[in-house]
């Protein structure tokens, strides 16, 4: 069996923090597009239930 | 509470991460040529950390647009002399520079040929007209014959040309594009690039299919879609705030130019060239292309090719790909932009309509990688203009200019690096926040949709910032 050399693994874990920032962004930005999603569909119903007319 | 917590977590896993793994490389025990005081990797968080900002900076204090109707005033005149004379320098370099090919010595940084192509004209005037205008419009060298050839004509025959053939709209860009693919295939590829000859060659091989595109369509519709190195340097002087028309010079915002580029087909296609190709050639010489190149080599060379044309098919095969992955990369970012905004139109009308977003992030590219070459290698100009053909004259006196590795150091090369990238994704995320303003309905959307261009402009400058230290190390 071949083994990574330990020092190698320098070299990827490097590399990854390259990576690391952007998989961070699209994750705040994936949730923040969700809570956006969220949030129009709460106002809809807001704008909705105050179109609706007054119970009798 | 719960973000600040996060934040503070953040900060001090990078700083945590700063300390232990000091710098790339470390079974090489390679020393970087920077003294920089932080990792390379963390320029990448910095440089993310401007991109959100400047995101949210644009949504909270950018709510109109304000480049898309560019308003330009006339600064000044300039002297009609000018155009035909400068177009008549173009042709004379063109001329020394084909004949120095053919005439000089083989020896490459002796000859005038591959110093002035790789250099001067395709880094150097890449990095002149963001600044100052379309400059090679104005000394390009087929453009100054044709025109020149068809004013003779007019004279001797005494009657009108015949009129250029309509330009095929489903062309667009293309011919443009693939003859960037090609200049990028011989710089990167093509084995036989270092003799002066073979250039000299292909330079007049592009000559001749502009003068039949010309001929064809006509001049200036040829040159505005056809020519691939006027709209090459025609994309980045549209970033200038300066415009040049015959006799008078006009000065504008910024960016406004790009806003008026018309989103033909082969646009997109061309600037993810030129990303693509750019990040080749820093991909391809860094340790991931190093140890992948010769197990494709040896896999092509087994099918019966020879090892020289394997090697190039490998290259081939790896500069399509990153082409191919930077398109991906950008058609992503589209597509989540459809999905967020609820636009009406296709993806492939969206990607044409945010192509220009790409022409800072295609110059950042460019900049940031060939930079070093232009401050070293563009030295040689200085001797190679005495003795451009590599025989001992001495025409100007200084043909005995040595390179000066030493007026800039390796340190200060890479904040230039880091700043062209950073800014180059910040002006594309202003113009991509301009366009989807004057697209969207609000505000609210049009900043909602540029969520995966952010996160597309944060993959570019993460990628760049990868490849350029995988390629310094």
């Amino acid at each position: 069996m071949t083994l990574l050399p330990i020092a190698h693994a320098g070299h990827w874990l490097v590399d990854l923090l390259y990576v690391l920032p952007l998989v961070i962004a699209v994750g705040v930005l994936a949730t923040q597009s969700w809570r956006d999603k969220r949030q129009e569909k709460a106002e809809g119903r807001v704008d909705k239930s105050a179109d609706a007319p007054p119970a009798a | 509470m719960q973000r600040r917590r996060l934040l503070v977590l953040l900060v001090l896993l990078a700083a945590g991460l700063a300390v232990a793994l000091p710098d790339a490389a470390l079974a090489h025990g390679v020393v970087g040529r920077e003294d920089l005081p932080i990792p390379k990797w963390l320029f990448g968080w910095a440089a993310t950390a401007v991109l959100v900002a400047s995101f949210v900076g644009l949504a909270v204090l950018w709510p109109t647009p304000r480049l898309e109707q560019p308003a330009e005033r006339r600064l000044t005149s300039v002297p009609t002399l000018l155009d035909p004379l400068c177009g008549a320098i173009g042709v004379g370099l063109f001329v020394l520079v084909v004949y120095a090919g053919f005439a000089g010595t083989t020896a490459g940084a002796s000859n005038l040929t591959p110093t002035f192509v790789f250099v001067i004209f395709w880094v150097g005037l890449a990095i002149l007209c963001p600044l100052f205008g379309d400059v090679f419009a104005a000394f390009n060298p087929w453009r100054a014959i044709a025109r020149a050839f068809a004013g003779i004509a007019a004279l001797v025959s005494r009657q009108r040309l015949p009129a250029p053939l309509p330009y095929p709209e489903r062309l667009g860009r293309w011919p443009a594009a693939i003859g960037i693919l090609a200049f990028a295939w011989v710089e990167l590829v093509y084995s036989g690039r270092g003799d002066p000859s073979n250039l000299a060659v292909l330079a007049l091989a592009y000559a001749a299919v502009q003068f039949v595109g010309m001929s064809l369509y006509g001049i200036e519709q040829w040159n505005r879609y056809g020519d691939g190195f006027a709209v090459y340097y025609g994309l980045f002087a549209r970033i200038s705030p300066l415009r040049w028309e015959r006799g008078a010079v006009y000065a504008r915002r910024p960016l406004s130019g790009l806003t008026t580029l018309d989103p033909v087909p082969g646009t997109v296609a061309l600037l993810c060239i030129l990303i693509g190709t750019t990040s080749f050639d820093g991909f391809s010489n860094g340790p991931a292309w190093g140890s992948l190149s010769p197990r494709l080599t040896d896999a092509i060379a087994g099918l019966g090719v020879g090892q020289g044309t394997a090697l190039e098919l490998a290259f081939t095969i790896g500069l399509v790909g990153a082409v191919l992955a930077v398109a991906s990369l950008y058609r992503l970012g589209v597509t989540g932009m459809q999905r967020e905004s609820g636009a009406a139109m296709t993806a492939t009308e969206l990607a044409r309509r945010f192509a220009h977003t790409l022409v800072p992030i295609a110059l950042a590219y460019v900049v940031a990688h060939y930079f070093s070459l232009l401050a070293y290698e563009g030295q040689r100009i200085f001797y190679l203009a005495s003795d451009p053909l590599g025989e001992g004259a001495d025409i100007f006196g200084s043909a005995d200019t040595i390179v000066d590795y030493t007026w800039i150091s390796a340190t200060a090369i890479w904040y230039v690096q880091v700043a062209a990238l950073v800014l180059g994704h910040v002006a594309g995320l202003v113009l991509a926040h301009d366009r989807a303003l004057a697209m969207f309905s609000d505000g609210r959307t049009a900043t909602r949709s540029q969520y995966w261009m952010l996160a597309v402009m944060i993959a570019f400058t993460s990628l760049g910032l990868w490849l350029l230290s995988a390629a310094n190390s």
